[in-house]
């Protein structure tokens, strides 16, 4: 929000040692944040004021004349194409290098071959008004060559607030609100906003009313003002006003919308004006389903029973809150206006502003929740403003008041003991109390160390209600960094150890520094083309209600997408390289965590996954299975062997004869695959890929739920290895083999395959598989002879169950 | 055969001090040392031997195969150092090559948070990314009517409530986590909440809708604001070193009152105003406060025996800062050539 010094000085007189860097720098530190301070006279930068020496025809175009123009350092020559420039004219001369408020940067340039030093400006180019149809004429007596600036007395300064730090305070969104939190941080007297306007006008006395006026939802129409007023006439504001509102970036328009926005920036609250001749009559009431309305920017609105709206009677005439209607606008015609100053339920207007997607300056305030009070005061100084603007105004009607609002105060008892301990810090009674009045708190009682504090009704609508907002009030005004801070004093306590995240971190280090993969962040969110090229069938996907685009709309059950991705992006930078994701997955199914407290309803599921990805040439699949097994064998103490066995339901991005169930200790834990021919061409990948997913809660449970590592230790008597090479059919697994080995004797100690080969040498569909097989007995020496008995028996039983021979070489 | 032993061994030393070149090194080291060498027959003879002197006689050809061998190698070695024969070594080749994988700069900053905390007594907390609208807002002191409820900032789950209402979502903060984790441990509690979180915002340089943010609390008896002070300037000086200094502003956030923001002095110019902290010599790193009564009561902690503190950083913006980065998209593009760098 931007705020204008000049304005709030009309309320607080700020002392000229206070800078503006300063005051910034004080309501940073106390209310709000000032993100900027804006010098007004900077939007003029290289415009001065110029005298119109000459003014010829322009050779080569009708409409264009050429002007030398005086700005005191020097004449100038400018093409001009305004119809009223002429001599002896005072005007504003953007000079080489100005970038006018409207953008528009000041270059040299040659207009149909003749040669132009700057621009003579109209209103518009300057920010100041609409009008383009000629060149600004100065007023007398301004001085050829003073800067533009100095000219129109623009020597403002515009605070930038931050509009998130106003959220909680509607009472700020207005200069007079502002000056009250400047008097009460400096400690400055505020001037009483009953003396901007006169309140003795004709209407108090009037008897008969013209104006019918109903509330039919007193609850969301707690307060409606309106009276009407007649003999206005609408032209262009004056320039006090245009100048104030362009100071805050408002547009000026004509001066009656301009009054209805100045009032509002003025003092906080939203205003209408009605044209009087098309409204005769007001009901506040909720509009009807599907009923219709045009609004002031010329748009239909559908609108339903949850929307307040001010009808004629008929027809709807405004969206209570947030918009007028097209119909009773104000007009050049206009000669009568029926003014409202209402309040409105914050909901209900923050629903139908949301609904419409309707923001305005009216919405932002309301929906805030507005003080009720404001609404007279407001009226008031309307009126005596336009009472200036159009000396004959004549009020034409009583001032209608329908006021339902609750009148119970908020008051809120403030222990100074309990607020010495919520501070940490004594806060002596005197200034506590006159931090309090300061803000406009009214003490109730004060005669112990218990204040009873009224809480003023621009502060009471939603924002402070508990002693913990006294708390706030006090401690910011007293500053936050006036408090010596002091570490708690806590008894020692034992914190649980999040082990389940310290396997997360020890599996990251492994992946990263032990097998070089790099960890990806990939999005949780999925989209619908995608996952068709993977083949993913995602009718049962958790879906946004309001996704940012297509191609991130639903939630990821896999990883693998993702870590596809990562690939894509890096194929073309590097040969050989590997990702890696630990990252949650979500189910269309009921999870683990209460949804609401105290019910029985869940979140839906979700789990953390892991994802390993690998890109290169070579092996992948393979290679990525000895990863994956060193891995687990790292995590478990080596106690688990993996076991890759065949994927019954192959997943859609797989190479289905390349896909591969992971399990240790007898549980799955996930599958790791060679991605299929068809994905990589879809996906335009340009590299062999392997990928694998682990469920990584499962894998935690089990790795976590290992009984304590203990060291064996190792037999006395010696191991006879022998090696063995076996030829089996293409279709025999090497798991099966390896199994039936391993279990075929108890002193057959460890079964390490160390080659695989088909070939030239052996018949086809024949595969060789050599293994390294180890006895071992724990309490004696084996000899040659017992070992090759029962290697005997082993190599019979093998041919038995695989038809498996042993191989010579 | 001790003897036989101790003969060779004589007569492979002597040999072995008169050697001269590398052909005669290689012939003594066939005539001695090779598998169909004297030394190796001699031992193929012990295992003929029997009990004792079997021992022995293997016990001393062992020793003297050790030791002769040693003797050998050294010669050889002295031999090779003098030989103008062997060709120079590049010693500044490079080694083999052997790759390296990276971490996440979030994965190294959130880290070195946790350390610090754990280093605090604080349990380490995780939570749902997928929240519901009670938790994420509700319990969190934020009323159906307030603004961090719009759509534009929430992505929410499509599925309606019985009421016809939205009510999960992605969490859009990690301050969830300090109602579940008050509901689960009560008080006393000192817990830290790194994690995921969303905003329905487009993305830019400055702007992303998945990033990162962490939660702490501590909630016991007495904690007041003092405490929460004294804890965000130990937290600075941890994270950007001993002279760092905390400013403190007021700043509105539903579930603390009061709240906070907490500015430390720039780590890179140290306060003096360089271009990170907009020549303001002071960084905005957290958001705190002291959580609300109505927090603590949704939490299922009486606020009128306890109290507590809350603050939050986004991880993202400290590794930002900490890493000089210029794009927060950067951490989720899965991009090598910046992961390469961590």
């Amino acid at each position: 929000m931007y705020t204008s010094l000049n304005w709030l000085k009309d309320f607080v007189k700020i002392p000229a040692k206070i800078k503006p860097s300063i005051l910034a720098e004080e309501l940073t530190n106390h209310t709000v944040e000032v993100e900027s301070l804006i010098n007004s006279a900077e939007q003029f930068n290289k415009v001065v004021v110029g005298k119109v020496l000459e003014v010829t025809k322009h050779p080569n175009a009708d409409r264009l004349r050429l002007t030398v123009v005086d700005v005191k350092k020097t004449k100038l020559n400018i093409v001009c194409g305004a119809p009223n420039v002429a001599p002896g004219q005072l005007v504003a001369v953007a000079l080489i290098g100005a970038v006018l408020p409207n953008g528009l940067e000041i270059k040299p340039a040659e207009i149909r071959g003749e040669k132009s030093e700057g621009m003579i400006c109209a209103e518009d180019e300057l920010g100041l008004g609409k009008n383009h149809e000629g060149i600004l004429v100065l007023k007398e007596g301004a001085k050829i060559g003073e800067p533009f600036a100095k000219y129109l007395k623009a020597e403002d300064v515009v605070l930038e607030i931050d509009n998130k730090s106003l959220s909680n305070r509607p009472d700020l969104l207005n200069h007079y609100g502002l000056a009250r939190e400047t008097a009460a941080i400096l400690n400055l007297p505020l001037k009483p906003y009953e003396k901007f306007f006169h309140k003795n006008w004709e209407f108090l006395g009037a008897k008969e009313s013209k104006l019918e006026i109903k509330v039919e939802d007193t609850e969301l129409c707690p307060r409606y003002q309106a009276v009407k007023v007649e003999n206005i006439k609408v032209e262009e504001s004056p320039a006090w006003l245009k100048e104030r509102l362009i100071s805050i970036n408002q547009r000026p328009i004509n001066n009656i919308v301009d009054l209805t926005n100045y009032v509002m920036f003025d003092c906080g609250q939203p205003m209408h004006a009605f044209d009087g001749d098309k409204v005769k009559k007001i009901v506040v009431r909720r509009a009807a389903e599907n009923e219709m309305m045009e609004t002031l920017d010329e748009k239909e609105r559908v609108l339903s029973s949850a929307d307040l709206i001010i009808s004629d009677g008929r027809k709807a005439i405004a969206l209570a809150g947030v918009m007028g209607g097209h119909d009773s606008e104000i007009t050049a015609d206009t000669t009568s206006l029926l003014l409202e100053a209402a309040n409105f339920a914050a909901a209900s207007v923050r629903r139908t502003s949301q609904k419409l997607g309707l923001r305005t300056e009216a919405s932002v305030r309301f929906e805030k929740s507005l003080d009720p009070n404001l609404t007279s005061g407001a009226l008031f100084r309307f009126l005596t403003l336009l009472k200036e603007i159009c000396p004959k105004l004549k009020i034409a009607s009583a001032l209608i008041d329908i006021n339902n609002v609750n009148p119970e105060k908020i008051t809120i008892d403030l222990d100074l003991g309990w607020l010495a301990n919520k501070i940490g810090q004594e806060i002596s009674r005197s200034e506590a109390i006159n931090i309090l009045k300061r803000l406009g708190f009214e003490l109730l009682s004060d005669d112990s160390n218990l204040l009873r504090v009224l809480v003023p009704s621009w502060r009471a609508t939603k924002d402070i209600s508990s002693k913990e907002d006294l708390a706030e009030e006090i401690l910011r005004l007293y500053g936050y960094n006036n408090i010596a801070s002091r570490l708690p004093v806590l008894a020692l306590s034992l914190p649980e150890v999040n082990e389940e995240r310290k396997l997360e971190r020890k599996i990251k280090n492994i992946l990263a520094w032990k097998y070089s993969l790099n960890e990806a962040y990939n999005y949780s969110f999925v989209g619908e083309e995608q996952l068709k090229k993977l083949n993913i069938d995602f009718f049962n996907y958790l879906k946004l209600a309001n996704p940012l685009s297509d191609l991130q709309s639903m939630l990821r059950q896999s990883l693998a997408s993702g870590l596809l991705g990562n690939v894509k992006i890096n194929q073309s930078k590097s040969d050989d390289f590997g990702f890696f994701e630990i990252g949650s997955v979500f189910f269309n199914a009921p999870g683990n965590f209460p949804k609401d407290a105290g019910r029985e309803e869940t979140l839906p599921y979700q789990e953390k996954h892991l994802g390993l990805v690998l890109a290169g040439e070579g092996d992948l699949f393979g290679r990525l299975k000895g990863l994956i097994n060193n891995l687990l064998r790292t995590l478990t103490n080596y106690e688990a062997e993996t076991e890759f066995s065949i994927l019954e339901n192959p997943v859609g991005w797989a190479d289905d004869r390349v896909s591969a169930k992971i399990t240790i200790f007898g549980q799955d834990i996930g599958l790791v695959a060679l991605v299929g021919p068809e994905v990589n061409t879809k996906l335009n990948l340009k590299k062999k890929t392997a990928l694998a997913e682990l469920n990584f809660k499962l894998l935690a449970n089990l790795v976590l739920g290992l009984a304590r590592f203990r060291f064996r230790e190792t037999s006395k008597y010696p191991p006879v290895m022998r090696d063995l090479a076996f030829v089996v059919e293409e279709k025999i697994l090497y798991n099966d083999l390896k199994e039936e080995i391993a279990n075929f004797n108890p002193l057959i100690k460890s079964v390490e395959l160390f080659d695989v080969y088909a070939g030239d040498k052996l018949a086809d569909n024949r595969k060789s598989l050599a293994f390294h097989i180890v006895y071992l007995s724990e309490e004696r020496t084996l000899t040659a002879a017992e070992v090759d008995q029962i290697q005997e028996k082993l190599v019979a039983r093998l041919a038995e169950k695989f038809e498996a021979q042993l191989r010579n070489f | 055969m001790k003897t036989k032993l101790q003969k060779i061994r004589e007569e492979f030393l002597l040999k072995l001090s008169l050697a001269k070149d590398r052909d005669y090194l290689r012939e003594l080291e066939l005539k001695y040392l090779s598998r169909k060498g004297e030394l190796s027959e001699i031992m193929r003879g012990i295992k003929d031997l029997n009990g004792e002197l079997k021992k022995e006689a293997g016990e001393l050809a062992n020793n003297i195969k050790a030791e002769i061998s040693a003797k050998f190698e050294e010669t050889r070695r002295t031999l090779e150092a003098h030989s103008g024969k062997n060709k120079a070594v590049d010693v500044s080749l490079p080694g083999e090559k052997i790759t390296s994988g990276h971490l996440n700069p979030i994965t190294l900053v959130q880290n070195e948070l946790e350390d610090l905390f754990i280093s605090l007594g604080f349990m380490i907390l995780d939570g749902p990314e997928l929240e519901s609208d009670y938790y994420n807002f509700t319990a969190l002191n934020i009323p159906p009517t307030h603004p961090a409820r719009d759509m534009q900032d929430t992505f929410y789950i499509d599925y309606k409530n019985k009421d016809g209402q939205y009510d999960l979502l992605m969490r859009t903060q990690t301050s969830p986590m300090q109602i579940r984790a008050m509901q689960k441990y009560g008080a006393p509690l000192k817990a830290l909440i790194p994690g995921r979180c969303f905003r329905n915002e487009a993305t830019d340089a400055r702007h992303e809708h998945t990033f990162y943010q962490v939660e702490g609390l501590l909630v016991d008896k007495n904690i007041n604001f003092a405490n929460l002070k004294s804890f965000l300037e130990i937290v600075g000086q941890r994270l950007f070193g001993a002279n760092t200094k905390l400013r403190m502003r007021p700043k509105f956030f539903p579930f603390v009152e009061p709240g906070n923001n907490g500015e430390y002095t720039c780590f890179l110019c140290q306060g003096k105003g360089c271009r990170v902290c907009k020549n303001t010599g002071w960084l905005e790193i957290v958001g705190a406060g002291l959580i609300h009564p109505e927090v603590l009561r949704a939490g299922g902690i009486d606020p009128e025996i306890y109290s507590g503190l809350a603050f939050g950083f986004g991880l993202n913006r400290l590794a930002m800062l900490k890493y000089n980065i210029n794009d927060v998209r950067l951490f989720n593009s899965g991009d090598l050539k910046f992961l390469e760098q961590f």
